[in-house]
Order: structure tokens, then C-alpha cells, then sequence
């Protein structure tokens, strides 16, 4: 073995540049396998383009309630309030959860870890680190409607 | 007996039965190391453990169905209605926590007696790797069931993995298979569980057999120092040994089946997207590394938890190449019995605070209330009213 690759290193020879042709094509195939196999394990996107998902029984809220639904996957939480209704979703940016909006508080808890975070969505105590984010509302003809980028 | 004589000089006819009847001979009267005891029958139990969790898994397979609409009914439908479902379902969920537990045992042993050493630190290898894939077994199977405890449990599980820079995000939405715990999620669970881990476990087991039969059992002599034992010396494995395992298997078998009956596993509440119920909390195997996550806070501190969290694998990984002193008696190693014995008992403090935080406890009559961070606080009943008022 040490001896042919000590003659192989001296001068090219027909059976060195074979071996090398086969390792080559080897890996070649090997790789024109994998690459679709991990490509199939990557998960296929859901869905078309954004839309509006209407809040259903929104009229029955009074203000300072809060009703919660999946828009496109998502968890979000619609809130009443004197104005109007604002969207947030309801994914604890700490580790996943689903906060709960306390309406006497005005402040959405998370039960895993007590994140707090404000009406706005921004951090007011606890392990999150970040705001949740916030979606468009829309009121058309006393129908609320919810859109999630 | 006509017919064994027959089939014997059938196969003696066509095959070398000599050779491989020496090697069998050769493997069943070898001889253990001297000090080999009941602290050797984990290895022996963990493998046990993998037979049965094999034969319970396949079992529930038969009636099990792994979509969100039907998981949750057909583990119902297998307690209730098939004949001794029940047992194979409670054998299966308490083998997982018992197998953990025997792999964590075996490893343990082999830690103090110094077993990991030159030239058998490609075994330990195989063991640690062997023991990740089982952890990750029940992380994987505990989803199955698709019940709220399980549902929550996976979404903060895989939740973590965000935390990592840069691949985080792409890795959380790889492991879900999508941006939240769904049916996705519950079929990459599924075949994860019974049919990936099944084989790299199976081919990690042999492996690890091989090895351990190829360098024998470690003695207590030092590296470099190991005579190989006589036919005199030591003890023999069969009887010896094999009766002791022998002991150990039909215990294993009847803990199995008193636990099922006396603490059976609950199945819950199916899971529900949209609720998240209150103190979820991982399997106990899983409660060391979640609560040393909640010690790390600000805008790293996830991630610099998770690297807390995976140290002690990696350092388990590479022992055998960072510990290269020679002697294996415990007696003789202070600084490695000491880290050992400082890692178990930080991992079962850690635990034990995991199980505690966030639950009230009464102890000789007074009652404490544990925070998320473990700590306790004396609950007085008046403090307790005004502490009630104040979270409403
Ligand atoms: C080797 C082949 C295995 C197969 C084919 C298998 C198959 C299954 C199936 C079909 C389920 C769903 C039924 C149920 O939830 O009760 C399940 C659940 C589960 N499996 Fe496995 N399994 C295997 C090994 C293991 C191992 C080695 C472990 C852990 C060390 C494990 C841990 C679990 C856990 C924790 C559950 C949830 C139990 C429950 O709550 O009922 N499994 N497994
Ligand atoms: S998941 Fe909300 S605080 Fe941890």
C-alpha cells in the first residue's frame, strides 16, 4: 500500500488516475442522492399570499375582553378596547407559550416563565426578549377582520 | 430426540459449526474482572430495557395512528379497548423513564470505576451517544400521545432551539417541519421515533457489544497494567454473572408491570393549539437542563443557557481524552470522583428545584411556596388571602 502511493506521489500512473476517476464519481453520486433527499426534508411553505380572517363573534366582546385565534397558523389575540380592537400575537417571544390578556391589568401574562408585557406588546418584566409583534385590524360593516404578514 | 440430531448433522454437513461453536464457548465462559458485582448488571438492564421498549413499541404501533385528529383516541382506544393495551402502553411509558434511568446508572458505574480508560474510550463513546439517542427517544415519543402536557412540552422544547445564532430559526422551523407544533410536527416525531432511532440504536448497540467484548471488562488494574485474566482468575460469566442478570430481568419485569398498575401514566387532555395550560413541565430526565435555562436571562442569555445546557454532554463525549490519568480505582482518582460526584449532584439539585418551582408545598405543617427559580417562600395564611387578592 505505502509502497504503490510512495510510486503513485513519483509519476502518474493509468491505475492512480482510475482510482481517483472512481473516488470522484463516488462522491459525485453520492451527493446527487443526498442533496434531494435533505432538499425533501425541508418543509414545503403552507399557504398563498397574506389574508384577512375575520374575528368571528367580535360584536360579542365588551371592551376590555379579549378573544383568541388562528390566523394562517398563527396564534393571535384580539383585543377590545374603548376605541376599537388591536391584534398581537399571542406566541410568548421567550419560549413559545400563549400569554393571556388580563384585562384588568392591561397586560398580557404568559403562564410558562411570567413574561409580562403591556398592551402594546412591549416587555414589562420577566425572561422575554422581545416584543410580541403586533398585526393589522380591520373593521368593515361591524366585521372584524385580522391580517398576519 | 431424532429430530435435533437431524437437523444438527444437516447443518454440520453444510456450515463450519465448529468454529462458531468455539467462539460461542469462548464468549459464554470468559471471565470477569474480580470486582465485577451487582453494580455491573446496568449495562445488562439497559439493554433489556431497548428489547422491551422494541417489542411495547411495535406492539402499540399495530393500533396507533399518528395524526392530531386521531393520535389522541387511538392511546384511548388502545387503553380501553384493546385487549391488554393498557399493560403495553404503561410498559412502553414507564420502560422509557426506566431505560433513561438504567443508561444514566451504567454510565455512573463505569465513570467511578474508570472504566472509560485507554483502550476502551471508544466504548464510552458509543455510550454517551447512546444515551443522547435515548433521551432524545422520549422526547420524541412523548409528543405521540398528542395530549396538552406533551403538545406544550415539545413547543417549548423546540421553542429553545430559536435561541441559537444564526441557524436557530431555520433549525426550530426544520424540527416542526412549519412555524408552530402541528400535524407536521407530529409525523416527523413519528418516524423519528419508531423507525430512525430504532435502527441507529440497534447499530450503536452492536457497536458498543462489540467493543466492550473486544477489550474485555475493564479491571481496576492501571492503564498499560491489565493482565489479561487466566481461566482460574476472576469470575466466570455464566453461571456467575448470567444469574445475576438473570435476577435483574425478571425484577425489571416485575416493576415493569406493579408500576403499570399501581402509578399508571395518565393520557390528558387532547392537546389544544390555543390554550396553554399552566406549569408545564418536562419529563424528570429533562427538568436538570430546564432549570438551569431559567437562571440566564437578558439578550443572550437563552442562548448561553442552551451552551450550559450541552457542556455536560460534550464534556461526557471527550472525558476519556481530557482524563488521561492512569489509575482507575476510584480511591486513587480524587479530582475525577470529585467532579463526578459534584456533576450528579448538581444535576439532582437542579432537578429537584425543576420539580419544585412554581407549586406551593406544605412541610411539617407550614406551607412554602416555591418560585420559578426554586426558591421558597413561607406561605402565612394571611399572606396567602392577600397574595391571592393580588392575582386576581
Ligand atoms: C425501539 C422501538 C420503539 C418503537 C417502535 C416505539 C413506538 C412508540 C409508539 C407507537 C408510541 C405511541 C404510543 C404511546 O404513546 O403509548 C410510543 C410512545 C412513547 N415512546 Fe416509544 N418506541 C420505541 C422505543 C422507545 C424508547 C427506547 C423510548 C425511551 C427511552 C421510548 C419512549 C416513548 C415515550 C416516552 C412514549 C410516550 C408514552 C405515553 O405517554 O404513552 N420509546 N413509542
Ligand atoms: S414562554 Fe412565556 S415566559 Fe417563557
Amino acid at each position: 500500500m505505502n509502497k504503490r502511493m510512495n510510486a503513485m506521489e513519483k509519476q502518474p500512473t493509468r491505475r492512480g488516475f482510475l482510482d481517483w476517476l472512481i473516488g470522484l464519481c463516488s462522491v459525485v453520486t453520492g451527493a446527487a442522492l443526498t442533496v434531494p433527499g435533505l432538499l425533501y426534508l425541508w418543509p414545503a411553505a403552507r399557504g398563498g399570499a397574506s389574508e384577512d380572517v375575520e374575528v368571528p363573534n367580535a360584536s360579542g366582546l365588551a371592551p376590555g375582553q379579549s378573544a383568541i385565534l388562528q390566523v394562517r397558523g398563527k396564534a393571535v389575540i384580539v383585543v377590545r378596547e374603548q376605541t376599537g380592537f388591536t391584534a398581537i400575537s399571542a406566541v410568548c417571544t421567550h419560549l413559545g407559550c400563549l400569554v393571556k390578556w388580563d384585562g384588568s391589568r392591561k397586560e398580557f401574562l404568559c403562564p410558562c416563565h411570567a413574561a409580562v408585557f403591556d398592551k402594546n406588546g412591549a416587555v414589562v418584566s420577566g425572561p422575554a426578549p422581545a416584543p410580541l409583534p403586533t398585526y393589522r385590524v380591520k373593521e368593515v360593516d361591524g366585521k372584524v377582520y385580522v391580517s398576519v404578514a | 430426540m431424532g429430530l435435533s440430531k437431524h437437523i444438527r448433522s444437516f447443518v454440520d454437513a453444510r456450515f463450519d459449526t465448529e468454529t462458531a461453536e468455539h467462539f460461542i464457548n469462548k464468549q459464554v465462559h470468559k471471565r470477569l474482572p474480580p470486582h465485577t458485582g451487582w453494580l455491573h448488571v446496568f449495562g445488562s438492564l439497559s439493554l433489556l430495557l431497548y428489547l422491551s421498549q422494541t417489542i411495547t413499541g411495535i406492539l402499540l404501533l399495530i393500533y396507533y395512528r399518528p395524526t392530531p385528529e386521531a393520535a389522541h383516541k387511538s392511546i384511548q382506544y388502545i387503553t380501553a379497548e384493546v385487549n391488554f393495551g393498557w399493560l403495553y402502553r404503561q410498559v412502553h411509558a414507564w420502560g422509557a423513564t426506566l431505560m433513561i434511568l438504567a443508561v444514566v446508572l451504567h454510565m455512573t458505574r463505569t465513570y467511578f470505576f474508570g472504566a472509560y480508560k485507554k483502550p476502551r474510550e471508544l466504548t464510552w463513546v458509543t455510550g454517551v451517544i447512546i444515551f443522547i439517542v435515548t433521551i432524545t427517544f422520549g422526547f420524541t415519543g412523548y409528543l405521540l400521545p398528542w395530549n396538552q402536557i406533551a403538545f406544550w412540552a415539545t413547543t417549548v422544547g423546540t421553542e429553545s432551539a430559536n435561541q441559537i445564532p444564526v441557524i436557530g430559526e431555520w433549525l426550530r422551523y426544520f424540527l416542526r417541519g412549519g412555524d408552530a407544533v402541528t400535524g407536521e410536527t407530529l409525523s416527523r416525531f413519528f418516524v423519528v421515533h419508531v423507525i430512525i432511532l430504532p435502527w441507529i440504536l440497534t447499530g450503536l448497540i452492536a457497536v458498543h457489544l462489540f467493543l466492550m467484548r473486544a477489550t474485555n471488562l475493564a479491571t481496576l488494574e492501571k492503564v498499560g497494567e491489565e493482565k489479561p485474566l487466566q481461566p482460574d482468575q476472576g469470575i466466570p460469566f455464566f453461571p456467575v454473572h448470567v444469574a445475576k442478570e438473570g435476577v435483574v430481568a425478571v425484577l425489571l419485569l416485575a416493576g415493569l408491570v406493579t408500576l403499570s398498575v399501581v402509578a399508571p401514566w395518565e393520557i390528558g387532555e387532547p392537546a389544544n393549539p390555543l390554550a396553554t395550560p399552566a406549569h408545564i413541565k418536562p419529563e424528570w430526565y429533562f427538568l436538570p437542563s430546564y432549570q438551569l435555562l431559567k437562571y440566564f436571562e437578558g439578550p443572550h442569555g437563552a442562548f448561553i443557557g442552551i451552551l450550559a445546557c450541552s457542556l455536560p454532554f460534550a464534556l461526557l463525549l471527550f472525558w476519556p481524552f481530557m482524563d488521561r490519568g492512569k489509575h482507575r480505582h476510584p480511591k486513587k482518582r480524587p479530582v475525577a470522583v470529585g467532579v463526578g460526584l459534584v456533576a450528579v449532584l448538581a444535576a439532582l439539585f437542579l432537578g429537584v428545584l425543576g420539580h419544585l418551582s412554581e407549586t406551593d408545598r406544605t412541610v411539617f405543617g407550614r406551607t412554602y411556596h416555591f418560585d420559578l427559580l426554586g426558591r421558597p417562600h413561607q406561605v402565612t395564611p394571611s399572606s396567602d388571602l392577600s397574595q391571592r387578592k393580588h392575582a386576581e
